[in-house]
């Protein structure tokens, strides 16, 4: 569409307001409150009174901010927290650096294999997790890495490889070679074009390979569920899984501040860098 | 020129060996794992015992047949919702962007939190969610019903997957040049002919992936059935993952629960190589 179209129609849509663009609008804000309601209801019922958890009412009549300070003295609570930043971090800076290498091969090089390894990627993404479950619980059992950070960070960062070469391979294709090629004629060797050209173009792929599986690997539930056996290692995750079975009914209140704790960073950072989860998202599923 | 040819190969060579350390390693090793039986970590060979077991237990075929019921209302909801929402956000809202954020914020969430604040909604007496639609149900406590339970498992899981999937249909439709459809107005084409004549056929691919993606994933669903039902009222939602879950978790029946993986393998395989096949026509391994 050229730019005098464009321009037209925005005008046309500015001249009259029509009823048609006030009822999607009206439509779309009805469903968007309503997909946020859990959340809300969530907040809502974190500053009740302790005992008070589930009433008809949604928002409380009396107001109470104590429920955080007591869940970080309820049971493991602040280590959960942090064993979750722990893992999380950790998959997703193992996923982000392994996928960029892969991926940037990918979409620079033609090498013997090259198409039957890409088939190897797709193939290992459609793969599910939740069978691997029972052999990795099995082999990190043998080699007695059960309950180590080490483990959840392989696992966790291994799931998001696959996807995270196809959203980098996609990166990398869009950026040009010209400047790699300029930096090669400068004499750098592969290894610093990579380093000091290519990782800073391809920062906006890096990092929402970084996000989206930091995010992802924050909100796991069944991996740390069935992996972890030791309290001192479970995750905010599966200590919410806990709480439901010991709250949930008498301390509900207390329930929802782990909920909203473990809500917070995932929304805080969709929100404010939604651009690369988007983009990071539609590179990894349209194009592969 | 020898450096050079080894150069890309030093480049995968992580991301290979993560794969199969953490994906290819264990899926051939459940295979072998499901021809034995697991007792305190030692294995004895039983052949191909664990399937005969699975073939003739009633409850796998129930499990089995929870799953299809799962995977039939959370891939066409999923997809009506997502189809209805894209077809808006592609007009070019004004506020498109703040709608967007508001309807993926599920979609960062975890199955857990999803899980204990959907049980809350639809808590006997006092849940928002039971009080208005329980009395369409004859004021049942929905939760405590078989179909009542599926039915709040489906909601919830259609409520995170919608975003993504619109997101998915959007990226599709918005392939679709805008000049197309001022021809066809021109030609004097309704809405509805335009959709069908033009919209429909050229998303057909996006939505034949997609509806494998989500089929795929209704599959291997288990944490919100983990975290709003544990396939309760009785084994009403024990759907196939849950069984294989409970069976090695609860139960550890290692063997066993990778005999019920390697089934749950066999019906990925498939849908997979139906996905494989999709992407091969549109040539997307080319590139």
């Amino acid at each position: 569409m050229s730019q005098e179209q464009a321009a037209a129609k925005q005008q046309k849509r500015n001249a009259h307001i029509d009823w048609q663009t006030i009822l999607v609008n009206g439509f779309l804000i009805i469903v968007g409150l309503l997909f946020i309601f859990p959340v809300f209801y969530a907040l809502m019922t974190s500053f009740r009174e302790p005992g008070y958890g589930l009433t008809k009412e949604i928002i409380p009549r009396v107001w109470y901010f104590g429920n955080y300070d007591r869940l970080f003295n309820y049971g493991r609570f602040p280590r959960y927290v942090l064993n979750s930043i722990i893992n999380a971090l950790g998959g997703a800076v193992l996923t982000s650096i392994v996928a960029a290498l892969a991926g940037y091969a990918f979409a620079r090089f033609e090498f013997w294999g090259k198409r039957m390894l890409m088939f190897f990627v797709l193939a290992v993404m459609m793969l599910p997790q939740i069978t691997n479950l029972i052999p990795l619980y099995k082999m990190a059992s043998d080699l007695k890495l059960l309950n180590t950070y080490i483990v959840m960070i392989v696992i966790l960062g291994g799931y998001g490889v696959p996807l995270g070469i196809w959203t980098m391979k996609g990166f990398f294709e869009s950026i040009p070679v010209a400047l790699e090629e300029a930096a090669a004629i400068d004499g750098a060797s592969p290894f610093q074009t990579l380093w000091r050209v290519v990782i800073p173009i391809s920062a906006p792929g890096l990092l929402a390979t970084f996000l989206i599986n930091f995010v992802y690997n924050w909100n796991n539930f069944i991996t740390p569920l069935f992996m972890l056996t030791k309290t001192e290692m479970k995750t905010a995750t599966v200590g919410l899984y806990d709480f439901q079975h010991a709250l949930e009914g008498n301390q509900d209140e207390l329930l929802a501040a782990a909920c909203v704790i473990i809500m917070a960073p995932a929304i805080a950072l969709f929100i404010g860098l939604r651009r690369y989860f988007l983009e990071g998202m539609v590179e990894g599923a349209v194009k592969g | 020129m020898r450096q050079k040819k080894i150069y890309p190969y030093l480049l995968v060579a992580p991301a290979f060996i993560v794969m199969t350390l953490v994906t290819l390693y264990p899926t051939l090793y459940s295979f072998y794992l499901s021809l034995n039986r697991v007792r305190r970590g030692a294995l004895e060979f039983v052949g191909l015992k664990n399937f005969d077991i699975i073939l003739n237990s009633g409850d796998f075929w129930e499990s089995l047949k929870l799953t299809l019921i799962f995977g039939v209302f959370y891939v066409g909801v999923t997809l009506a919702f997502a189809f209805v929402l894209a077809l808006l956000f592609n007009r070019g809202l004004r506020f498109g962007g703040v709608y967007m954020t508001l309807v993926f914020i599920p979609w960062v969430l975890s199955e857990i939190v999803s899980g204990v604040v959907w049980r809350w909604m639809f808590y006997r007496d006092y849940g928002v969610l039971q009080n208005l639609v329980g009395p369409l149900f004859g004021g049942e406590t929905l939760m405590t019903t078989a179909t009542g339970a599926m039915g709040i498992v489906v909601a919830a899981s259609v409520w995170r997957a919608t975003a993504y999937v619109m997101l998915l249909v959007l990226a599709g439709l918005q392939t679709i040049p805008e000049e197309v459809y001022e021809a066809a107005a021109i030609d004097g084409s309704t809405k509805w002919q335009a959709f069908w004549g033009i919209t429909w056929p050229l998303i057909r691919p996006t939505t034949l992936v997609t509806v494998v993606l989500l089929s795929i994933e209704s599959v291997n669903a288990v944490g919100m059935f983990l975290a709003i039902t544990q396939g309760g009222p009785g084994r009403a939602t024990e759907v196939l993952s849950l069984h294989m879950y409970r069976e090695a978790l609860q139960f550890f029946h290692f063997g066993y629960g990778s005999a019920l993986a390697v089934v749950m393998f066999v019906i990925n395989v498939a849908l997979g190589a139906v996905y494989l096949r999709f992407l091969q026509r549109d040539n997307a391994l080319a590139g």
